[in-house]
């Protein structure tokens, strides 16, 4: 049981809107399938699978397909809606570990033990103070493309209150992030997220992980996962 | 398993810690401020981080993820983020046998350590990494001819018992070279050059230059 029955029928990011100009291609992966994503003037942007097209969808400034033809429904960040937020889609890192591990080691910033901030196996939406509006917060999110269950593309991704930086200033802070995660990343064993109950550790700081393994295992959602620590 | 020579001593001073690997069993290798030497596996059982990215701090190794120390009983005592918690007992790093003899370091992740028997007075030179198979790597060096002047040629003994050590035997001035060859992945060597002898600074000089010719001889044959 690999968990690719679950893990097909989620949306998963594939590439920014924009990236992909008219009358262009771009090769991918997604949960070890090999997929095309094709841009012209009269179709707009189409994902295929060997020539099968899949569904495809534009949210959150990037482009989002699926493997299922009855996917579950792309989860929904309220923040995406509000007109005075700057939305900063902030490219796309390569990480050669389970996209498991990216979503719980991003979660783990969060130093709070809300789960609510995983609306899908592979995303993770977190909430930060934000200091120019107080009454509000500023939304970072990373949405993950598994490649397969030991490689993933992190596609990071917010939604602040911020007038003054440029976008180059957040992508290159946001970048500078996620590769200083990388080798922390690439570097724990297994390579698969252990979800057996006994690896758990019953600390504080980690209600975040244990939370989110305990979510993962109820839904079988084990694509990228694996049930030893060997 | 047998024992396996993972690494020299003088390459691991205190407070550092370095990656080794037997077979399957991946290691963290280090050593503690007051120089007690330790092997374990290279996994942080909070969430399985390479401990050898880690950092020695006085007589523990601390994780460079979320920084847990564990002390050289193996097990944590410190999680910076719950200063005030005394952690759990359980909460231990599997460790293997590992002792220094001359100059080298050898680990055994089965048993007790038992160093192969070496001359009593050899002395370690330098390691070096070659990126082939381990059959590989000492046919290489068997069949390179290493030379230190005129009258010092080394010969080819093949009185050893241990089939992943070469010793080269300098007759006329009563020295060796002696080659340790450890496998450290599919396709890694590690060769650990001893010496045995009087040798000058340039002969150890030109043995150590040899060593690395003997890699890219052997790195060539198999791209």
């Amino acid at each position: 049981m690999t968990g690719i029955e679950y893990a097909k029928d989620d949306w998963y990011p594939v590439a920014m809107v924009g990236e992909v100009p008219n009358g262009s291609e771009k090769e991918t992966q997604l949960l070890g399938t090999r997929i095309t994503i094709i841009a012209d003037e009269r179709n707009g942007i189409q994902v295929s699978e060997r020539g099968y097209k899949l569904k495809t969808q534009v949210a959150f400034d990037h482009i989002w397909t699926t493997l299922s033809d009855n996917p579950r429904t792309l989860f929904a960040i309220p923040e995406a809606s509000e007109v005075e937020r700057r939305f900063v889609p902030c490219g796309v890192v390569r990480v050669k570990c389970s996209p498991l591990i990216a979503v719980e080691n991003f979660l783990d910033i969060a130093h709070f033990p809300f789960v609510h901030t995983v609306p899908a196996p592979m995303t993770a939406v977190l909430y930060k103070t934000c200091p120019p509006k107080p009454e509000f917060q500023d939304v970072i999110a990373i949405f993950v493309q598994p490649i397969d269950e030991e490689t993933c593309d992190v596609w990071p991704w917010m939604a602040l209150y911020d007038d003054e930086s440029t976008m180059a200033e957040l992508i290159q802070f946001q970048q500078l992030i996620f590769l200083q995660d990388r080798s922390i990343l690439e570097n724990q064993l297994p390579r698969k997220l252990p979800l057996d109950p006994g690896m758990e550790l019953p600390t504080r700081a980690d209600l975040t992980s244990i939370a989110y393994r305990r979510w993962l295992r109820k839904r079988g959602a084990s694509y990228g996962a694996t049930h030893s620590a060997s | 398993m047998a024992s396996e020579p993972v690494g020299l001593a003088q390459d691991l001073t205190e407070q550092r810690v370095m990656r080794a690997q037997v077979g399957d069993q991946d290691l963290a290798i280090w050593r503690s401020e007051s120089s007690k030497l330790q092997a374990w596996s290279n996994r942080c059982p909070h969430r399985g981080m390479r401990l050898s990215h880690g950092f020695v701090r006085g007589e523990s190794l601390a994780c460079a993820y979320h920084g847990w120390h564990y002390n050289c009983e193996a097990a944590c005592h410190y999680i910076p983020a719950h200063p005030e918690l005394t952690p759990p007992e359980t909460i231990k790093v599997q460790t293997f046998g590992v002792l220094e003899k001359h100059g080298v370091l050898w680990v055994n992740v089965e048993d007790t350590p038992k160093p192969t028997p070496l001359p009593d007075n050899c002395f370690p030179l330098r390691s070096i990494t070659i990126h082939v198979a381990l059959n590989t790597a000492i046919e290489t060096s068997q069949s390179a001819p290493l030379s230190l002047g005129a009258d010092s040629s080394f010969k080819l003994s093949d009185e050893n018992a241990d089939a992943s050590i070469l010793t080269l035997t300098d007759d006329t001035n009563h020295r060796q070279v002696l080659m340790l060859f450890q496998q450290s992945g599919d396709v890694t060597v590690t060769c650990h050059i001893l010496m045995d002898g009087d040798f000058t600074t340039d002969e150890l000089i030109k043995v150590s230059r040899w060593s690395e010719s003997v890699r890219r001889l052997a790195e060539s044959s198999t791209s």
